[in-house]
């Protein structure tokens, strides 16, 4: 052989040790920061629910009712059919996120707006648009001379004839806004039936038109079917314990999303609607649980994290306190946060993307809106209290004046995600328009907007995630640590869950407060960061497959 | 053309149709020496200071197909792009001398490049169809524009003359990105003649696709230009040969070296260097 040239044995070896050590070099690095946080969050988990204490019965009936089936079904459909297994890990998620999106819809509309409240912004919104809408279709006028007419009527709708405006030149209210003329009406529809119609409605409509490529009846059906599971929920909300409010914000916000997946999976994905089986068997498993050890009569952990953490405020003793004002605190700031920061950042992003030459003061604003992303949030506190609560005169720790503060620190961020989503929309998707005859706004509008929109979103719920977690801001614009009751309007003084616990780790740190109360805290702020956040992947999972 | 008579019931359209089919045959019957459409005046276009243009001046014919080819960066797209004024999205392009679509300067101060770019239609050299269904692209211009009508039926008409209705009809509302290649190209054409440009400006339409679809552009092209201007850019000797009844040779430097007859460009070129160009020794 070795006489034969053209025949070799082998074709020798190079070393990889190098590239080998620096692979698993980066693995760590990957990993390093995910594992730290995560063992830290385990122990704050085993702090603030204590598993241990629960009977062993206990544990072994929900080892028996819900790990073991669930861990199974996993197995099975990891083995079978993983399409299926996403399929129900996203149907699990919807149930878990929506839950958790719905107590807190049910918590603003239980203490913040009544829904009589709300159902006056809904008619003064809606009043205006169909009136528009219908004269659009009788009067033929341009663009321009519309904008006045609409301006005034939703002027007259929001604050009726002459309104604020009148009332400075000295003129008598005459005719009253839509919701004021709303609220005086002599009946009024029960809170729960005037949900079901601006609430559930809307829901039920658009989760309507998720189902509709699965078949038109069933997405009638789907909606027709959640008006009326709400309405039932309503009626029958006594006899679980509940008020009709909640239950109504519950079954719409819960039961219509959910089954209109679920529909729409076993219909268009007939191969794929094994992995219901999933959430199946983890709520069932659950309900069945909680039925056994009743009746056994186990007792469960004495978790911090209860009912009773959720739902009361702070309070001297630790076993007592809770995080209901600053739950709702954070809410209300999140919304706030919300109105102000989205339609500026995304504006700033359309003009510095869509618009703005590219010149030399262009530039020097992008750079700069990239180092105000890195000012310490301190920093922007101070800012809020200089503007907000000097200059401007508010009252401090307001939740105009957080949210406002909170705003300006999240814009940047939300200025930046933005433009990477705009800029994600490929060049030849304008100059198609472009080519077309589209003016810029035709094009903005029509093709780059719903190109990019998804990536806005995820862009803007991230952003909003660390608005969430500051406290520095709010302490410097001067928001109290505790507070006993929520805050019901936007001039009222606001606590936040991040402040709070903080508050219970320094002003009130007894051992109790630092070592239960602290990680109770911590363990409902991840908790509704990771829902906000859940949002924001599925958003971008869609944005990806759109790509 | 009246295979899918089941999918339309409606009387309207197929009159239209005809009308078309009509107009077809007797602007093929009277197609005589043609009037100008565009035209060039010492047209100079400069990247900054790198010159793509070197004073192009010719004369494009009305319902004709123009071919523009040369060697890359010849400046062969740039001179077409010029045309609807697209380089106006490039900042560091500058145009001097006089383009004239029917005897309006489209560089003079008063034009409005958006209302000009109404008038005359583009295709790209990827298909570029909107993430939208096969109907919406197609309504694209029609609504941007504000053309009033029966956009059903405008639209099935569109389609029908970018030789895609019989494949998509079924599918109108599905997404414009799930049709291949070839069809999405078509589904541009479609597009780009639903507002009814006068001029369609192509920018190497065929570049991106396999030679079966190729052809069928072609054989498009063809059809259009019965009753649009067509405006060809190629890097494709025989598709320039089979298909323009115009050509016009850019060799480097952005000179324009030859306008003429295609027949006569291809077989008795007028200089050596378009020769060499056009049998292939050199480009």
């Amino acid at each position: 052989m070795a006489t034969d040239s053209r025949v070799i044995d082998g074709f020798g070896q190079v070393s990889q040790t190098a590239g080998t050590v620096f692979r698993y070099l980066l693995l760590f690095a990957t990993l390093a920061g995910l594992i730290a946080l995560t063992v830290l969050l385990l122990f704050v988990a085993n702090d603030a629910i204590q598993p241990l204490t629960a009977d062993p019965g206990w544990h072994l009936v929900f080892l028996l009712t819900l790990v073991v089936p669930t861990l199974s079904t996993v197995g099975y459909l990891l083995a079978r059919a993983r399409a299926a297994l996403s399929v129900g890990v996203a149907a699990l998620g919807l149930v878990v996120v929506s839950t958790m999106f719905a107590g807190g819809i049910a918590m603003i509309l239980v203490d913040i707006i009544p829904p009589i409240t709300w159902a006056g912004y809904v008619l003064t919104f809606a009043v205006p648009t169909v009136a528009l809408l219908a004269a659009r279709r009788a009067v033929d006028l341009p663009l321009l001379a519309w904008l006045p007419v609409a301006a005034v009527v939703y002027y007259a709708s929001l604050l009726g004839i002459p309104g604020p405006l009148g009332s400075v030149v000295g003129l008598e209210q005459t005719v009253p806004s839509v919701a004021a003329l709303f609220s005086s009406l002599s009946v009024l529809p029960a809170d729960w039936l005037l949900l079901v119609v601006t609430f559930t409605l809307p829901v039920a409509a658009a989760v309507g038109s998720y189902v509709r490529p699965a078949g038109d009846r069933v997405a009638a059906a789907v909606g027709v079917g959640g008006v009326a599971v709400a309405s039932a929920a309503a009626l029958s909300s006594s006899t679980v314990g509940l008020t009709p409010v909640p239950a109504t914000t519950l079954a719409t916000l819960v039961v219509v999303p959910t089954s209109g997946y679920v529909c729409r999976t076993v219909l268009s994905r007939p191969r794929d609607r094994i992995g219901l089986a999933l959430p199946a068997v983890v709520v069932g498993g659950s309900l069945l649980g909680a039925v056994l050890v009743r009746a056994f009569e186990f007792a469960g952990p004495q978790s911090w994290v209860d009912w009773q953490f959720l739902t009361s405020a702070h309070s001297r003793a630790a076993i007592d306190a809770g995080l209901y004002p600053a739950i709702g605190g954070s809410i209300l700031l999140m919304v706030t946060v919300a109105l102000f920061s989205f339609p500026l950042g995304v504006g700033a992003a359309v003009y510095l993307e869509e618009y703005a030459p590219n010149s030399r003061l262009a530039r020097l604003i992008d750079v700069n809106i990239s180092n105000l992303a890195g000012v310490p949030s301190v920093v922007y506190g101070l800012l809020g209290l200089g503007v907000f609560v000097r200059y401007f005169d508010q009252p401090s720790g307001t939740v105009l004046v957080g949210g406002a503060t909170l705003a300006l620190l999240i814009l940047p961020i939300v200025i930046i995600s933005s433009r990477e989503a705009l800029r994600s929309v490929p060049d030849d998707m304008r100059r198609a328009s472009y080519g077309m005859g589209a003016t810029r706004w035709q094009t903005v509008k029509n093709v780059v907007l719903p190109r990019s929109f998804s990536g806005i979103l995820t862009g803007t719920i991230l952003a909003l995630g660390r608005a969430i977690g500051e406290t520095a801001p709010l302490i410097m614009i001067g928001a109290p640590d505790v507070l006993f009751s929520l805050p019901t309007e936007f001039s009222a003084k606001v606590s936040a869950m991040p402040l709070q616990v903080f508050a219970w780790a320094s002003l009130y740190a007894t051992p109790e407060f630092y070592q239960r109360a602290v990680p109770a805290g911590v363990v409902v702020l991840v908790s509704v960061l990771l829902a906000m956040n859940s949002v924001a992947i599925v958003l971008r999972n869609r944005y990806q497959n759109e790509q | 053309m009246d295979q899918s008579t089941d999918e339309s019931p409606d009387p309207i359209d197929e009159s239209v149709i005809e009308t078309n089919v009509a107009d077809a045959a007797t602007s093929d019957t009277a197609r005589g020496p043609a009037d100008t459409i565009v035209e060039a005046r010492n047209v100079d276009v400069f990247y900054d200071d790198v010159q793509a243009l070197d004073d192009i001046s010719m004369s494009i014919p009305e319902q004709r197909v123009t071919a523009m080819v040369g060697p890359s960066g010849c400046g062969k797209s740039t001179f077409l792009r010029c045309i609807n004024r697209m380089n106006d999205r490039i900042d560091a392009a500058r145009v001097e001398g006089e383009l004239r679509l029917r005897e309006k300067n489209v560089y003079d101060d008063d034009v409005d490049p958006v209302a000009l770019r109404r008038r005359v239609g583009m295709v790209f050299q990827t298909p570029n169809p909107f993430p939208k269904s096969i109907y919406d692209n197609v309504a694209y211009g029609l609504e941007i524009q504000g053309i009033d009508g029966d956009y059903d039926q405008l639209v099935e008409e569109s389609l029908r003359r970018a030789a895609l209705w019989d494949e998509v009809s079924d599918q109108l509302h599905e997404s414009g990105l799930d049709l291949s290649g070839g069809q999405q190209q078509r589904l541009c054409i479609a597009r780009a003649i639903a507002p009814d440009p006068e001029i369609v400006l192509m920018d190497e339409p065929a570049s991106a696709l396999d030679p079966v679809a190729t052809s069928k552009i072609e054989d498009l092209i063809t059809d259009l230009a019965e009753e649009y201007t067509v405006i060809i850019v190629t890097h494709n000797m025989q598709q320039a040969a089979r298909i323009s009844d115009k050509t016009a040779v850019f060799l480097t430097g952005g000179e324009l070296v030859e306008f003429g007859d295609t027949e006569q460009v291809f077989q008795n070129p007028g200089s050596d260097r378009v020769e060499d160009y056009i049998t292939g020794k050199f480009g």
